[in-house]
């Protein structure tokens, strides 16, 4: 295709757009054509280019001509490059033989001077010409995707994931490391929704959708499971799972007799510790799936003892102690994190008595005593009046009439299950009491600047606070309950629920209360500042409920050093852009959703887990995927194999079996850093190679040019924008675009002196992104190297980082260095 | 949050307490025992003046002044190479750091010192912004302390296990800087730490721990009966939780509860239990010093004599 040798531009044409006066108004596109013609090149300008006609002009000009280089000058290639490049490949050419010259934005709309910009525009056409004497076809990269994904964590966020990922016909595995899905939605019981007045039952909410996952075809559960690693790269992961032993097989009917006669208790994580469970258990009734679960810490048998009651007792011979842990390796093409939160842990602010005072609870706390199914079967006690060894659960039912589970099993054996022991004559102490005063204390480790506390609003607390006293003030119209309170946040619709409560007799103080005391009866008093009516107020209570912070729980910090992915401060998992990508993690190809990212409810963690389904389906099936071909490119040929390109910052080169050079085009960002690693000249970047980027330099050169360098991503917007903030400079400053100014290396610097630039500039973009966040400490170390090296020379080497929205700033250093530029010619 | 790993323990300028000095000296000289056995390199320099602290909270010393005070102080400390101010009371602890942050970022103020410091012929004693940092600089006994609580065990004597203890953080210390505590400023456990390494079991949390001891410097004279119920709050509080020994970082609010105890127990008709001292006193207590000659309690208005006995130490 190339023809190489003489009469190199001969194939070339070159075509230029008036785009309606914007483009013609200022430069004289007939001088420009005319002065090309001379040289001998054929030349075409149109009204519109972009338009149908325009491209049909394009195509008809290639075919009839046999073209096999094509320069358009038209606006910014971030507008019409794609279009472009369609065009020219219909007719078949590659599209290495594309250049688009940028005659508006840097061009006829900064320059408002017409000789000033034809000049100009003569040059950038000039540039694209000489750039293209040297073209290499460029091969497209085309990569297959796994096209199976996988959603860690099987709380809502991950079961809506799973979920909607598999109805869109992707084969999903759902990896859970509790023996349950569900995750903390199916501990409180009874949820507020932004519509409704009334709390509704959230399991019945859940456990369809549970069960929906159990059984869907599309969706494999693997519970009880961790990630071990992840390797590989976007589009191809395989991630090491390690499947726990649960020592009861999948012929568990979930009949509950091993439970029953099991002799071991523990203490039961699902109810908060108010009560305990067997060593052999399900994690609540409607767990998902229902197989039961030993526990190997107190398990009797696995610690050596001999014991087996419940293998005797299982009639379906399901218990096997014999099972080993095992190894699962996937092949994926996307990864969703669903890991969840925890409640922050209020101990870290003793003044409150959590964990010293008995009747002080948190909210999930309360909604455990609240549940049906937790330890006081939905009676509200104090916490001292009822003692723990003797609570016993009842099988949790649902209020509202729906049937929530689903398994027949349980319903049909004879004495309902329950994972307790069975002995439901002991509940209560005698003489517990109602509690008479609830004071709730919002804001507990949210919103809060001291150590150990968390700046951020966790966003349910204020709603769960309104919520438990509505469900509260309806069972118990008597109590006096108090919600002490910073600001209350019910967002949205949620006021009208706020609005509710309010009239139910409710009390709210604004203040963060100071102290929680207890008295020798164990009822206790909260010490609180109204700042409303600047009164000191001492609340008498009987319990104190603790709005806590929703924390990142440690599934979600594991997870992230595991896969690698940024956190914020806090530790939640960091989203690329919090409004234009906010569930796409740090790392292409893996999301992110519900309270793993950041606090929130609900409705919140489906809307967000829709996103992260579709944003992880969109990846999956755009297979096999183009790859933007302006990436690294290794010359066989001429690698000596030193390594020494191997010090990429995204770890994109790596040795083969062979020990040769080999690239991950998923990972290679195309920054351009090993160019300058390899010495031979072995590795270039497509597109961007030095021969290319030499013949742009001197094309585009008159002597006291200003030479920019810019980045061809934040960078170049900015200098587009200039030209759509109607600002103006110099026209004799010069852009050429970049992958990152890694690639521009000192002989290119030397180049643009000798072809006459009075000045060098590199325009970077701002460390915001994850990837700009490695590429800039890069470049202004590079510019530095450059500086140093090149002794007097050096002085006229500039930086400047570029911030969207800082046109003006641009304008300025353009304006500022062509006048240096004037004066030292 | 100031990091433990980060509290040295050499040139430290042991800043002598003008309340400690009159009213408890046993708690400097105790010190001094401590960080002789703990390997702590530190000078006390007899150039050094008194912070102005109670002066200026009590009106007598207006800004100006405690600034001009504290910059000579600064430039004893960097004259004799020993420049980390190392507190034994909690106030002269805070008006240093205050000082120290004014002069260096009141440009005004620190040059109308400067300029009183050239006109009297004391060039020696100007400073220069930057020259001390209120972060790096300053510190309090406790802190070196706990810097080296993990070598308290082997310079121990005595065992104190089973002693009820309770800590008495000073206000001056975790409240008035509280981003620049070692710990977190809602609950800090410095005393108690330091009091576990000697043995003592502390109580963790009890009623108004965090209440001040009352004694709001002038409020002691001027509204003494509301001074007073403050400190009583507390005293009644450790009563209750059945406290021994109430550990002190300050001797502000040592004299209010030592001194005034017996008071209290006369006006408001109570009886208290407990007995009151310094942690580095308690701390050089469990090393073997002296009671007497080294912890000086015969200062005291609390009598020690029953807890020492008890504690075999007598
Ligand atoms: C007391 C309380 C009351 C609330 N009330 C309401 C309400 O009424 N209405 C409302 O809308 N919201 C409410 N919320 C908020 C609601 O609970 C959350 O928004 C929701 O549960 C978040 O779901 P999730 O899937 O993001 O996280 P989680 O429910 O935490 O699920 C995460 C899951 O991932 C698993 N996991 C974690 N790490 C790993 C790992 N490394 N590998 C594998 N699996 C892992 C966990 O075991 C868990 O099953 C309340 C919250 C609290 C604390
Ligand atoms: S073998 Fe383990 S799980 Fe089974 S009954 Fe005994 S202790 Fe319980
Ligand atoms: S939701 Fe309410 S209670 Fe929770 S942190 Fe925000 S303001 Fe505080």
């Amino acid at each position: 295709m190339i023809d190489g040798t003489t009469d190199r531009l001969n194939k070339a044409a070159v075509f230029i757009c008036h785009c309606s006066g914007n483009i013609s108004e200022h430069v004289d596109i007939d001088a420009v054509k005319k002065t090309l013609k001379a040289e001998g090149i054929s030349v075409f300008d149109y009204e519109y280019l972009c338009s149908s006609q325009g491209q049909s002009l394009i195509k008809n000009k290639i075919m009839e001509g046999n073209l096999d280089r094509v320069v358009i000058g038209s606006c910014t290639p971030s507008k019409h490059g794609t279009l472009f490049k369609k065009c020219i490949q219909e007719t078949g050419l590659n599209r290495a033989g594309l250049e688009i010259a940028n005659l508006r934005e840097q061009c006829a709309w900064v320059h408002p001077e017409r000789t000033g910009a034809t000049e100009k525009a003569l040059s950038l056409l000039r540039a694209k010409l000489k750039r293209l004497e040297n073209i290499e076809p460029l091969d497209e990269i085309k990569v297959d995707i796994a096209q199976q994904a996988l959603v860690i964590g099987g709380g809502i966020a991950g079961i809506t994931t799973a979920l909607n990922l598999a109805d869109n016909g992707i084969s999903t595995f759902l990896v859970e490391k509790d023996s349950s899905i569900g995750g903390q939605m199916a501990k409180i019981g009874k949820i507020f929704s932004p519509d409704k007045l009334a709390e509704e039952c959230a399991m019945c909410s859940l456990s369809p959708l549970m069960n929906e996952v159990a059984a869907h075809p599309k969706i494999t559960l693997l519970t009880w499971t961790e990630v071990e690693s992840l390797s590989g790269s976007a589009g191809n992961f395989t991630i090491r799972l390690k499947k726990k032993p649960r020592y009861v097989k999948d012929s568990c009917t979930a009949c509950g007799r091993c439970s029953r006669v099991c002799p071991t208790l523990v203490e039961d994580e699902f109810n908060c510790g108010y009560m305990d469970k067997k060593a052999i258990s399900l994690r609540f009734s409607q767990s998902v799936p229902k197989i039961y679960c030993i526990d190997p810490d107190y398990c009797l048998q696995l610690n050596g003892e001999a014991c087996g009651k419940c293998a005797d007792a299982c009639k379906t011979g399901a218990i096997d102690f014999s099972q080993k842990e095992e190894i699962v390796e996937l092949n994926v093409g996307a990864v969703v994190v669903a890991t969840g939160f925890e409640e922050y842990d209020a101990s870290q602010k003793p003044q409150y008595g959590y964990g010293i005072f008995e009747n002080v609870l948190t909210q999930m706390e309360l909604a455990r005593v609240l549940g049906i199914n937790g330890p006081t079967k939905g009676e509200l006690l104090r916490i001292s009046d009822f003692s723990k060894a003797s609570a016993v659960p009842t099988p949790a039912a649902c209020t509202s009439g729906r049937e929530s589970s689903s398994a027949p099993s349980s319903d049909s054996s004879s004495d309902s299950s329950s994972d307790s022991s069975s002995d439901p004559s002991s509940a209560l102490s005698p003489g517990a009491e109602t509690p008479k005063r609830i004071v709730m204390i919002q804001c507990v480790g949210s919103r809060d600047e001291k150590e150990g506390g968390n700046r951020y609003c966790s966003r349910y607390c204020c709603m769960a606070a309104l919520k438990h006293a509505s469900l509260v003030k309806k069972k118990y119209p008597e109590m006096e309950i108090t919600i002490c309170y910073i600001d209350i946040r019910a967002f949205g619709f949620y006021e009208n629920y706020y609005r509710a409560v309010q009239e139910t007799g409710v009390n709210f103080v604004r203040g963060r209360p100071a102290e929680v005391v207890e008295k020798p009866d164990k009822s206790l008093v909260v010490r609180v500042e109204d700042t409303l009516s600047q009164k000191m107020r001492e609340l008498p209570a009987d319990l104190v409920v603790l709005s806590a912070a929703m924390t990142p729980s440690p599934g979600t910090r594991k997870i992230a050093s595991v896969l690698n992915l940024s956190q914020d401060e806090s530790g939640f998992i960091k989203e690329r852009h919090s409004k234009l990508k906010p569930v796409d993690s740090s790392l292409d190809g893996i999301f992110v959703c519900g309270t793993a990212q950041s606090p929130k409810d609900v409705t919140d963690t489906i809307a967000q887990a829709g996103l992260a389904a579709i944003r992880a389906r969109a990846f999956i099936t755009d297979s096999p995927k183009m790859l933007d071909n302006e990436i690294a490119v290794i010359n066989q040929v001429l690698c000596t194999r030193c390594g020494e390109c191997l010090k990429c910052p995204f770890e994109a080169l790596s040795l083969n079996e062979s020990g040769r050079v080999v690239l991950d085009p998923l990972i290679c960002t195309g920054c351009g850093y090993c160019t300058e690693l390899c010495k031979d000249g072995a590795i270039q970047i497509a597109g961007f190679t030095k021969p290319q980027l030499k013949a742009e330099i001197e094309g585009v050169l008159e002597e006291g040019d200003v030479l920019g360098f810019v980045n061809s991503g934040i960078s170049s917007l900015t200098c587009d924008n200039i030209g759509n903030s109607v600002l103006t400079y110099p026209s004799n400053v010069k852009l050429i675009k970049v992958p990152t100014c890694l690639v521009v290396d000192r002989d290119l610097v030397l180049h643009a002196f000798k072809h006459g630039a009075s000045s060098v500039l590199f325009v970077e973009d701002p460390p915001d992104s994850p990837r700009a966040e490695i590429i800039y400490p890069l470049t202004t170390r590079h510019v530095e190297k450059l500086k140093e090296e090149l002794g007097d020379s050096g002085n006229r080497i500039y930086f400047k980082k570029t911030y969207v929205p800082n046109t003006k700033g641009l304008a300025g250093t353009f304006i500022r260095l062509a006048r240096e530029g004037e004066v030292i010619r | 949050m100031k990091a433990i790993e980060s509290i040295p323990d050499s040139k430290l300028l042991l800043f002598k307490s003008c309340m400690v000095g009159q009213e408890y000296p046993g708690i400097e000289t105790a010190t001094s025992y401590v960080f002789d056995r703990l390997g702590v390199d530190y000078c006390v320099n007899d150039e050094q003046s008194c912070c102005t602290g109670i002066g200026h909270y009590t009106d007598v010393f207006e800004g100006l002044t405690t600034a001009a005070i504290a910059a000579r102080n600064f430039a004893v400390a960097k004259k004799c190479g020993y420049p980390n101010i190392t507190c034994l009371c909690s106030t002269c602890y805070a008006v240093n750091k205050d000082a120290c942050e004014l002069l260096n970022n009141n440009t005004e103020v620190r040059e109308k010192v400067n300029s009183i410091f050239r006109e009297k012929g004391l060039d020696d004693l100007v400073y220069e912004k930057g020259d001390m940092n209120p972060r790096t600089n300053i510190y309090h006994a406790v802190e070196v302390l706990l810097s080296k609580v993990s070598r308290i065990p082997d310079e121990k004597k005595f065992d104190f296990s089973g002693v009820k203890t309770a800590s008495h953080h000073a206000c001056h210390y975790y409240k008035v800087k509280y981003l620049d505590v070692v710990g977190n400023p809602e609950n800090p456990q410095l005393i108690d730490t330091v009091a576990e390494a000697c043995g003592a079991s502390p109580v963790r949390w009890y009623e108004d721990r965090s209440l001040t001891c009352g004694m709001g410097f002038s409020q002691i004279h001027l509204n003494k009966n509301t001074s007073l119920q403050v400190t009583k709050a507390k005293l009644d509080s450790l009563q209750r939780e059945g406290v021994e020994l109430m550990l002190h970082m300050c001797p502000n609010c040592q004299i209010q509860y030592d001194r005034y105890q017996p008071v209290i127990e006369k006006e408001f008709g109570v009886e208290y239990d407990m007995v009151h001292m310094n942690i580095a006193q308690f701390v050089a207590l469990s090393m073997g010093a002296d009671p007497y000659k080294v912890c000086g309690f015969q200062t005291h208005s609390v009598p020690l004599e029953g807890f020492l006995e008890k504690m075999g130490i007598i």
